[in-house]
């Protein structure tokens, strides 16, 4: 997919930034706009809730400290309306801030300071969820596990991420098909090595680690950061169990 | 010298000095106790004189037999005789009737016949007085006649009377006599060491050999050395065919008169002061004694089974060479220990020494025990003189108790004789006695001259000082000293009664009944006030046991308010100060755990504050990067704050960690892991890093599982620090060298990483220390954080975290306890 497809895909798409700080409200919008969305500016929650009701927003960035309403307060007004997608943006990074973000409704949850193209990759991913699939839960067959973003038909063998299949290598596939099979579940490299490459294992570690890697950046919205397949540091790997299924 | 021989030496050195000492002593007292005491202990040949003739008991006993004689051959009255016993003491012997005691049945019977006659008299009188009166002349003058025949009769019972009372005797008759003296010769007849024979008028009347005549020949018989003869007139003394010299210069002389060393007079008669009366002028006397005396003893069968005859002489021999033994023998002892105390003369400054040991033994040792056993030492003594000299010693307090005349069976007693009872006393007192007493002087002499203040050491002393209050400030403090005192003393009265009623068990029943009556008073009061210290104590106890737990708890840092009332309690001060010290303590925690919390929030918000501008440099270094057309330079300036702002961003992001770390509020999750694996995939995990990289890994690792308690995510932060730390700083080239290893007993699992660094240390600097570089002017991504950040995760899991370094060797070690299956 082209950068200019890319753009034209995403067009018209509406997302609302409101941070109270102009100029990092100013940069994401160069950053979206670059990604061929519409960008709607707030400074503060009041502003955004009166621009949510005018304009059909489509996906809220919102930062949490500012003055008159804060974030977490607007989110909660937001989410007694409308089930848009919210990605809370805030300079407090810790993993309790992070949990009370989720907590109040929030579908993702970035910190300062942010990589934009993480940032242009998570938009990109919550509005081609929330536009082109809707609801997940409602179309998911036995055949198919879902995790998060993350779609896996078990009879194709096909992972599937914002809806769109990933292409694996047949090894990935495997390791990507035990994962998504036993999701949550932590597997040590030998375990992962005997039953994907069907042999024992001697020197594993560094040799699954290649694999994950090479997974993570094909699935994974930041490799750096993985969401999906972690590492279980001191036991074995493992696909996380995403609780936000939407 | 070595030590133990000088102790060695030492106490032997004073063993000979105590023994030549004793033995000196004992041997002296001894000799003296032993000696004939008319001989003096500078009389040597005198002393171990081998006759038994020479004695003056030997010359005391032929004038007592003597006399006896003469009274035998006159016809007098013999009454006692002195003799010479096995024991070396004389006895006295009666050989006329019972005497009549002083106070008993008889002597009242002769007063109330007394009175009687008095009585029978004074009626004659007056009757006599009334046949005058009526003018009874005739009859009255032949009444007188009566009167003054019953008169005379009186006045001769009164003078029998007066004898018996005076004398304890009554005038024996003639026949009485003659009886008396053949008992008397009946008595001493068998002892063959004593012949005699006594004539008067040329008739025989008393003897016991054939062999010895009284007819002057003054040749005594075969064993026989000693022979007196008296011719009426004078004594001759013919010993061991030797003539004696009897009269001197012809005077008699009493006993004080005699000069020192003179042998006594003869008393007998024959002196110019000491003529021969003529009554015994017709006496002819000869008596010898036996060379070397025998005991002669006759069978008597129906009774005792035999009679031992007088045997004095027997005795005086017999005596005389057993007291020359013992004379010996305790010259003996003096001579060797006067030889003993020369050797000791030798050692006397090691003799010092051990005297100076017993001085400190003795200063250990409480002036009232020193007291109570030197008074013991002297009971003892007097026990030891009393008990040996029974009659001696009743005599001599009767003299001190009675110092006139007193009379009882003839002997007299009075304060004059003091001395002589004391010196026999003391003669015959066991000469172990003396040596005792020496040695119990020695101690005390000894002690008062090393031991400066003897009366320092004391038990009152010691008692004042244990209780003494006068250090004592604190109100509480005194009230406790002074109720143990009290206690003490209410003890110490209980103790004296309850050993007062032990003692005074004897007592009269009244005596008895008022001391019950006291021990129960005072066991009532002791109780009571027992209880009452004992409930005050129990209640202070109590309080102490609230106090120190009350310390424990602030100590675990719980502290929370005391409960319970202490009002007028001992501890009420130190409970209020306690609780003071808790509320501050309190006080000051919370304080710092404000201020902790504090400065973590500082640091969380500036980072926060600084995190927002930073977001903004980010995103629009960002667009800059992505500009196109921009002129090299401008590139290269944009290079420049991008890696600045990516470095600034990590800086904010550890400080945050760091300080939440060293608060002890990073969230945990510890979990059980395999310590190898953590290590593998962390190496796994930086692949690509170290790849890149100008060093090389070498792991030793073991494929066995590790297990410990740790947070991975953390410990994952740990090893990326430390790994990112050995590629950063290595030399070019080198290995770095990743270890896991048990320790020495197992129980740890120590994971080092080993590098060579690529510039000299500084040797005081602190690598863990926060900003800390190796390289002060490098300008990498690094926050200076790494080892910072590894050493507080680390300890936060946990595990201990150390560095050292070794020339350009560093070397990490992260050490965790093994989890055991």
């Amino acid at each position: 997919m082209t950068e200019r497809k890319a753009k034209e895909e995403n067009m018209g798409e509406c997302v609302l930034v409101v941070d109270d700080d102009r100029e990092i409200v100013k940069a994401i919008g160069i950053l979206l706009e670059g990604e061929g969305y519409e960008v709607l500016k707030a400074y503060d929650g009041l502003q955004a809730l009166d621009m949510l009701l005018v304009h059909p927003v489509k996906l809220v960035l919102i930062d949490v400290m500012m003055p008159k309403l804060d974030g977490l307060s607007a989110l909660m007004r937001i989410r007694e309306k409308q089930n848009i997608p919210v990605i809370v943006l805030s300079a407090k990074g810790e993993e309790s801030d992070k949990v009370l973000g989720l907590s109040m409704g929030a579908d993702d949850y970035v910190a300062k300071p942010y990589n934009p193209q993480e940032l242009a990759a998570r938009v990109k991913s919550h509005l081609r969820r929330y536009t082109s699939l809707g609801d997940i839960h409602t179309r998911s067959r036995a055949s198919e596990i879902v995790n998060g973003r993350l779609l896996y038909k078990t009879e194709e063998k096909v992972i599937y991420a914002d809806g769109e299949a990933v292409k694996l290598t047949a090894t990935e596939t495997k390791i990507v098909d035990l994962f998504m099979r036993n999701l949550g579940r932590v597997f040590p490299a030998e375990e992962i090595y005997r039953r994907v490459w069907e042999e024992e294992a001697f020197v594993s570690e560094n040799t699954v680690m290649v694999h994950i890697r090479r997974i993570r950046e094909k699935l994974e919205l930041n490799p750096k950061e993985p969401e999906y397949i972690k590492v279980v540091w001191g036991i074995g790997y493992k696909m996380e169990k995403q609780e936000k299924c939407n | 010298m070595d030590t133990k021989w000088k102790n060695r030496k030492n106490a032997i050195s004073f063993i000979i000095f105590a023994l030549g000492v004793s033995m000196a002593f004992g041997g002296m007292a001894d000799i003296l106790k032993n000696k004939p005491s008319r001989v003096g202990i500078w009389q040597v040949d005198e002393l171990f004189e081998e006759d038994y003739q020479q004695n003056y008991r030997f010359q005391e006993y032929i004038t007592g037999c003597f006399w006896n004689f003469l009274a035998m051959a006159v016809g007098g009255d013999l009454q006692t005789s002195w003799g010479y016993g096995m024991d070396g003491d004389y006895y006295c012997t009666y050989y006329g009737d019972e005497m009549i005691g002083g106070w008993n049945d008889e002597w009242e019977a002769y007063q109330d016949n007394l009175d009687d006659m008095q009585d029978i008299y004074e009626d004659m009188e007056e009757e006599w007085e009334r046949l005058l009166q009526e003018g009874a002349y005739e009859e009255a003058s032949a009444y007188r006649e009566e009167i003054d025949a019953y008169q005379k009769e009186l006045e001769d019972f009164q003078r029998e009377v007066y004898i018996v009372q005076e004398y304890g005797y009554k005038e024996p008759t003639d026949e009485e006599k003659k009886k008396t003296a053949q008992k008397y010769h009946d008595r001493i007849k068998g002892d063959k060491n004593l012949l005699y024979t006594i004539s008067y008028d040329g008739e025989t009347l008393y003897a016991n050999s054939e062999q010895l005549l009284a007819d002057g020949k003054m040749t005594a018989p075969k064993g026989y050395n000693f022979l007196l003869y008296f011719d009426g007139e004078k004594v001759r003394i013919v010993k061991d065919g030797i003539e004696q010299d009897i009269y001197g210069d012809g005077y008699y002389r009493e006993e004080s008169s005699w000069s020192d060393g003179e042998s006594a007079r003869w008393y007998v008669p024959g002196y110019v002061n000491f003529p021969v009366d003529e009554s015994i002028k017709k006496v002819r006397i000869s008596i010898a004694a036996a060379e070397e005396p025998v005991l002669y003893m006759e069978g008597s069968y129906d009774a005792v089974g035999y009679i031992r005859y007088d045997n004095s002489l027997y005795w005086m021999y017999d005596n005389c060479r057993v007291r020359e033994k013992l004379l010996e023998n305790a010259a003996m002892y003096v001579v060797l220990g006067i030889a003993m105390l020369l050797v000791a003369l030798w050692g006397r400054k090691s003799r010092r020494e051990t005297e100076a040991k017993i001085a400190a033994i003795q200063g250990r040792i409480w002036i009232e025990c020193k007291v109570i056993l030197f008074l013991g030492l002297l009971a003892a003594v007097l026990f030891f003189m009393k008990s040996s000299n029974y009659g001696y010693w009743e005599e001599l307090s009767i003299a001190f108790c009675y110092d006139y005349e007193y009379y009882d069976y003839g002997f007299a007693y009075g304060l004059a004789d003091l001395p002589m009872y004391g010196r026999e006393i003391l003669r015959n007192t066991p000469s172990i006695t003396w040596v005792v007493l020496f040695w119990g002087i020695w101690l005390i002499v000894n002690d008062l001259k090393h031991n400066k203040k003897v009366w320092r050491k004391s038990l009152i002393g010691k008692l004042y000082k244990t209780f003494s209050i006068k250090s004592l400030s604190w109100p509480f403090a005194r009230r406790m000293a002074y109720r143990s005192l009290s206690v003490f003393v209410i003890a110490v009265f209980y103790a004296l009664l309850v050993m007062g009623t032990a003692f005074w068990r004897n007592g009269s029943y009244r005596n008895e009944m008022a001391l019950g009556f006291l021990a129960v008073i005072a066991t009532v009061i002791f109780l009571f006030l027992a209880y009452l210290m004992g409930k005050k104590n129990m209640e202070t106890a109590r309080d102490m046991e609230a106090i120190s737990d009350r310390i424990s708890e602030i100590r675990n840092g719980n502290y929370t308010g005391i409960e319970g009332d202490f009002a007028g309690h001992d501890l009420q001060n130190v409970m209020t100060e306690l609780e003071d010290i808790r509320h501050g303590m309190e006080k000051a925690v919370e304080e710092q755990m404000k201020s902790q919390k504090m400065k973590v929030e500082l640091i969380a918000n500036v980072s926060h504050d600084i995190k927002t501008p930073l977001t903004s440099i980010i995103s629009y270094v960002q667009f800059l990067k992505q500009e196109e057309g921009l002129s090299e330079h401008v590139k290269d300036y944009v290079r420049i704050l991008d890696e600045k702002s990516q470095r600034l961003k990590n800086m904010v992001q550890d400080v945050f960690a760091v300080s939440k770390a060293a608060s002890g509020e990073l969230p945990m999750h510890m979990e059980e892991l395999d310590f190898g694996k953590l290590l593998s995939q962390t190496l796994a995990d930086m692949e690509e890093q170290i790849k890149s990289s100008t060093v090389s890994f070498r792991t030793d690792i073991p494929k066995e599982p590790v297990m410990i308690m740790a947070d991975g995510q953390r410990m994952y932060r740990v090893f990326q620090n430390l790994f990112q730390n050995a590629i950063q700083y290595s030399l070019a080239g080198s290995r770095v060298y990743v270890a896991l290893q048990a320790d020495g007993n197992g129980a740890m699992a120590v994971a080092s990483v080993k590098n060579a660094s690529f510039m000299e240390f500084d040797k005081e600097k602190d690598f863990a220390e926060r900003f800390t570089r190796g390289d002060k002017s490098r300008t990498d991504g690094g926050s200076g954080l790494g080892l910072s950040i590894a050493q507080s995760f680390t300890e936060a899991c946990g595990g201990e975290f150390s560095w050292k370094t070794d020339a350009d060797l560093f070397v990490v070690q992260v050490s965790f306890q093994i989890v055991k299956k």
